[in-house]
This record gives C-alpha cells, structure tokens and sequence, in this order.
C-alpha cells in the first residue's frame, strides 16, 4: 500500500472538483440554500387557529359566556370571534375560521332545566390537518366546559355570577429531559440533513467520476499502473471525504450561527457520522456506476436509492410510527442509523458511548459497501 | 486442413539483434481468447525481444488491441501463457516498468495536461524535479509544450492522442505497448514519433505498437501481420517482403492473408 499513490489520487480527485466551480455551488451553496428555506417554512408553524363562537343569547348566559371565555386557550395560541348562528357557513368558506362552536340560543335556560341540550362542533375541512387539530381542540374545550358546568351545578344547583378561575392546585413549569421550550421542529430537522447532504452529493459524485474513468478510458490506465484496487478505492475515500467533512463543518457553522439552531452535544461526534456515511456512499456510489454506462442512468438511481430513504429513515416521521411493513426497510437504511446518531448528539446531547450502536450500525454498512464494490471492480473493465 | 503456422524465421536484421540482446523480454505461448463464440486470438505464439520496436498490423478484428490489452494484463487470456520480464503474466511487479496506450485517449478531460501527467508521475512514482523534467520533455517531443496548462477538453483529437502518448511514455517504462499511436496525427509529427520510438529503441525499450499505417511498418524492427486473431506471419519487413516476393508491405500483407487459408468464424 503507496501512501503517496493515495494521495496521488485523492489530490486529482480534488483538482477535479474545485476546478468545477458548478459542483462546488452545488456541494457548498444548495445545503445553506435548502437550510434557510427550511427554516422560514417550519418557523411559521406556532400560526394560530381561528374559532368562531355563536354563544348562547337566551337568559342567564352572560354566565355561560364568561365561563366559556375563561377556559379558552389565550388570544396568542387560539383566535376567536363571535358570529350569529346563520353566519357560520359563510364564516368557514370565507376562510375567517376554521372551526365552530355553536350554542343553542337558550343554552343557559336549557342546563338550569336538565334538558341536555346539544352543542354543535362544525369543521371547515379541507385541509385534514387543521381540521383534526381543530377537532381535537373543540371537542376538549367543550368537554372541560362540561365538566366546569357539571362541578358548578353539583356544588349550588345553579351557575354563580362569577365563576373561580383560581385552581386549587398548581401546575409545575413543564419540565424537558431533552432539549427544551426554546427548541423547535427546526432543532430536529437541522441535525439529520446534515447526514443526507453528506450522503447524497458524496454518492453522486463518486458515481459519476467513477463513470467517467470508465467512459473517458482512464481507468484502464490506472489499473494497468502501480496504483492497487484498494489504492483506488482509499483514494477516492480519501478525496471526497475532505468534501464532505468541509461540507458538514460549512452546514454545522451556518445552522448553529445564522439559523441559531439549538444543539446540546459533542460537534466532532458529527463529523464523525458523517465520515463513515461519506465511506459508505462512496462505495455505494462505485457500485451503483457500475450498472450505470451513462450520468443518465445514474441520475435513475437517485429515487431508489435516496428518494427512499426520504420518507424511511425518520427524517419527517420517526420510524417507530411507520407502518409494521415498512419497518424492516428502515433499518437496513445507513440514513435511518445517521439520522438517529446526529440527532441523539444535537438534541439529546449523546456522547460517543450514547451513540455507539448507530456508529456500529454505520461502519457495518461501509464494509458492507467495500465488499460490494471490490467485487464489481473487475467489472470496471471489458 | 489446417496450415502449420509461419515459423519465426531470423532474419538478417534479426540475427544482429539477437547476437546483441539474446533476453527475449515477451514471451507468449499458444496464447488464446475466447469471447463466447469469437475466437479472438487463436494460439498465438511469438517472443519479442529487448530494445525492438514489435508493429502489429491488421484489420480491425483482427486481434491486435484484444492482444495488447492481454499483454497488460487487462484481459485475462482463455488459454496459454505470457511471460513478460521473466514474470509469468498476471503480475503487479512489472506494472512500473510498463507503459500502455489505449485507442481511447484516456485522459481526464477536465484536467490541464500538466495535471494529467503529473498524476500519472504520481502514481508511477516519480517525483519532485525528475517528474517537472520529464513532463516538460514529453510534452516538448510531442510538441504540446505551448498546451501544457490548457484544459485537455479544449484539445483537438490529434492534441489528446499526442497527449496520451506522453502520458505513457513518461515514467520511462522498459516496455511499452501501444494501440494506433498515430491515429489523428500529421505526417511530419507522425515521423518524429517514429523517430523517437528508434532512440528509444536505442536506449533499450521494447516498443510494441499496433498501427493501420503501412509506411510506419516498414520502421519498425520486426512485423507481425495479423488476421481473425491468428499471426499470419512474423518477421523483419525486409525478410517479409522477401518472403512474399512483393514489392511493398500491403502487397506483402495480401499475399500473406490469401496464401493462410482462415476459415470464417462467427
């Protein structure tokens, strides 16, 4: 093994790379790019819900009102209005709330007189998320109302002129074991496309250059010369590695300074996810391009190999709550162990001990890779 | 019936050379290689010795690039045997003394061609001051010295091929092989090759070259004139011109290919 044949190549391998001012864009420029984008998108989430009321109008509901509006959430988490009960269709299609809570006009009289009376909830509904959320809320709320109502009919048979909100018990600051109020979807998100921009330009990279050693004719060249097949493979190890580390320390910089994303945990455990991930793909990506006799073919493999692991490896939802027949899928995934890796570092604050399985998990999955590749190296020529 | 294969006749010229160097630095023997139905290369034997230029004419399918890639290493023959420097072929340990060019120009077309022959330096092991002296020798013979921190994509066709012959003859391999180095090339520069490969001759490096130029033939040291992948006849151009009673080497070759009866093959 040449140290200096090695180096040799990893250099060229270099050369090449900085020489394409494009791919640098790409390598350096997009992920920021994509982080920013991100983060505007997923900051926007604290948007509050609208509700409109049609409160009860007969006798005795001034009370009911003022119960009503002491259990709602504040104005900042919940919007409310008061509308009549014939505005309230009009009121969903225009947009200006999402849900309704309507109360018969004599609610009041109805409760004194036990007639159980029935409180309508109305969903806008086309759009499945808010309107679960706005389910969920309403039929809370409604319930806490009911049992407020119960607990004050039971006490005097009547509803007092000015309902206690003082509770008898106090509720403690919401504790965290892990991060905290501050911390957003963001925090989460921030740390595992640090492994997928890793994973994926070092993949399509190497894949397209090895492609090119064979369509250019280089790599017979090579392999008729002193320089060995792992030589070659270390090489190319070596050389896209440098990217893909500069690359993480570049995306880590920006999230933690410009996006003052929140991290708990030991940064140098990230590079090293990211250094063995960058080991995995560039054999993955040595193997893939075998298969492939044009960059064509192996942009076709960007969906199976990337595309998948999207939507498997936790990314957006934890694998836990994927589907029992996906889930086998998962954790034959490198991005499922990295994503899990950099988040139990930035989140959870893990230490090498902490992370030890995924990091097993990760240079399983580069051996893995060596062996592929090694054995499609013969491959590489007629 | 089969015709017993030419024999490797000494001629006058070879006679000299083998009185001077008796190694005989290639050795191949009934070499075969099969591609499925095609017989490529069809019990080929012949030695090739140190400090000869080896031409190896033929049509295209004739066997000469399936040969020189066995030569290297690059194809595993079907059957039969190479030795080359004493070392029975596959072997890693001669890879720095050999020097190869393909018919593709093989070359990393986004580098400059002082980047593409400092790599190849590199991974040849040469280094430091000889590597800069070497490569502005090169390029200088191959009169690509005003080109030498240009990309290779800007180069032209014969540029890349004069650039790839450098990038194979820069480390100063004892052997080496080279497919249609010419191709792309004009007359005078073709002749400066040639003359280049005869002082390299000189200084005792085998040349193997395949070429479809039957001007170039006549210089080189010894002729093997191949066709559906078996040696019609191997032999100093003169002796062979002797042979065939012609009076030039395409007429030789003719006379060769008609009086070898070579079944069709698929």
């Amino acid at each position: 093994m040449s140290f200096s044949r090695v180096m040799a190549l990893a250099a060229r391998i270099i050369q090449q790379v900085l020489r394409d001012k494009r791919t640098l864009a790409l390598i350096f420029l997009v992920p920021l790019l994509i982080m920013t984008l991100l983060y505007l998108v997923l900051t926007n989430t604290s948007s509050a819900r609208t509700l409109a009321i049609v409160y009860p109008t007969g006798t005795g509901s001034e009370r009911i009102k003022t119960l009503i509006d002491s259990l709602l959430p504040g104005q900042d988490k919940l919007h409310t209005i008061s509308i009549s009960s014939d505005q309230v269709d009009n009121t969903l299609k225009n947009g200006n709330a999402d849900a309704a809570v309507i109360f018969p006009a004599d609610f009041a009289q109805q409760i004194l007189n036990n007639q159980n009376p029935t409180v309508q909830i109305k969903l806008q509904g086309s759009d499945p998320t808010v309107a679960s959320a706005m389910s969920d809320l309403t039929q809370s709320f409604t319930h806490q109302l009911g049992i407020a109502i119960a607990a004050l009919k039971s006490q005097g048979g009547n509803v007092p002129s000015t309902p206690t909100t003082t509770l008898p018990f106090t509720v403690g600051t919401p504790q965290y074991l892990y991060g905290g109020p501050q911390y957003t979807f963001n925090d989460s998100i921030a740390p595992v496309f640090i492994g997928i921009f890793s994973f994926f330009f070092v993949f399509i990279l190497t894949s397209v250059a090895f492609l090119r050693e064979r369509s250019q004719g280089t790599i017979e060249r090579v392999m008729v010369s002193p320089l060995t097949r792992v030589e070659l493979v270390i090489g190319y190890i070596c050389g896209f590695a440098l990217f893909a580390l500069v690359q993480s320390l570049v995306i880590l910089l920006f999230v933690i300074f410009a996006l003052r994303v929140h991290y708990s945990g030991n940064l140098a455990l990230v590079f090293l996810v990211s250094a063995l991930l960058t080991i995995g793909s560039v054999n993955l990506g040595i193997f893939l391009s075998t298969f492939a006799q044009n960059e064509f073919q192996i942009v076709q493999f960007i969906p199976l190999v990337f595309g998948v692991q999207i939507f498997l490896s936790g990314i957006f939802w934890p694998v836990a709550q994927l589907p029992g027949v996906l889930r086998p899928l998962s954790y034959i995934m490198p991005l499922t162990y990295a994503n899990d890796a950099l988040r139990g570092v930035m989140l959870k604050g893990a230490d090498f001990t902490g992370i030890i399985g995924q990091l097993g998990a990760l240079v399983l999955f580069a051996l893995v890779m060596v062996l592929l590749s090694a054995a499609t190296m013969r491959r590489q020529i007629a | 019936m089969k015709e017993p294969e030419p024999t490797l006749e000494a001629g006058p010229a070879q006679q000299k050379q083998q009185s001077n160097k008796s190694e005989s630095l290639v050795v191949i023997d009934q070499l075969v290689k099969q591609f499925g139905k095609l017989r490529a290369v069809d019990n080929l034997s012949m030695t090739i010795s140190a400090g000869e230029t080896f031409g190896l004419i033929g049509p295209n399918g004739s066997g000469k690039t399936t040969l020189i890639r066995m030569l290297v290493g690059l194809v595993k023959p079907t059957g039969g045997s190479i030795q080359i420097m004493l070392e029975r072929m596959p072997s890693a340990k001669i890879a720095p003394r050999i020097g190869y060019m393909t018919q593709l120009s093989a070359l990393y077309n986004d580098l400059t061609a002082r980047e593409n022959m400092r790599f190849f330096c590199n991974i040849y092991g040469l280094r430091g001051k000889e590597q800069k002296q070497r490569i502005d020798e090169m390029l200088e013979r191959v009169d690509l010295a005003d080109r030498i921190d240009s990309v290779v994509s800007t180069f032209s066709g014969g540029m890349k091929q004069r650039l790839s012959l450098a990038c194979a003859l820069v480390h100063g391999p004892r052997l080496a092989l080279l497919d249609e180095p010419t191709v792309g090339v004009d007359p005078e520069l073709r002749r400066s090759f040639w003359d280049y490969f005869a002082q390299l001759n000189k200084e005792g490096v085998t040349i193997i070259v395949s070429t479809h130029h039957l001007d170039e033939a006549a210089r080189c040291t010894r002729l093997g004139l191949m066709r559906f992948g078996v040696m019609l006849a191997q032999d100093s151009p003169e002796e062979l011109l002797h042979q065939s009673g012609q009076a030039n080497m395409e007429d030789a070759f003719l006379y060769f290919a008609r009086s070898y009866h070579v079944p069709e093959r698929s």
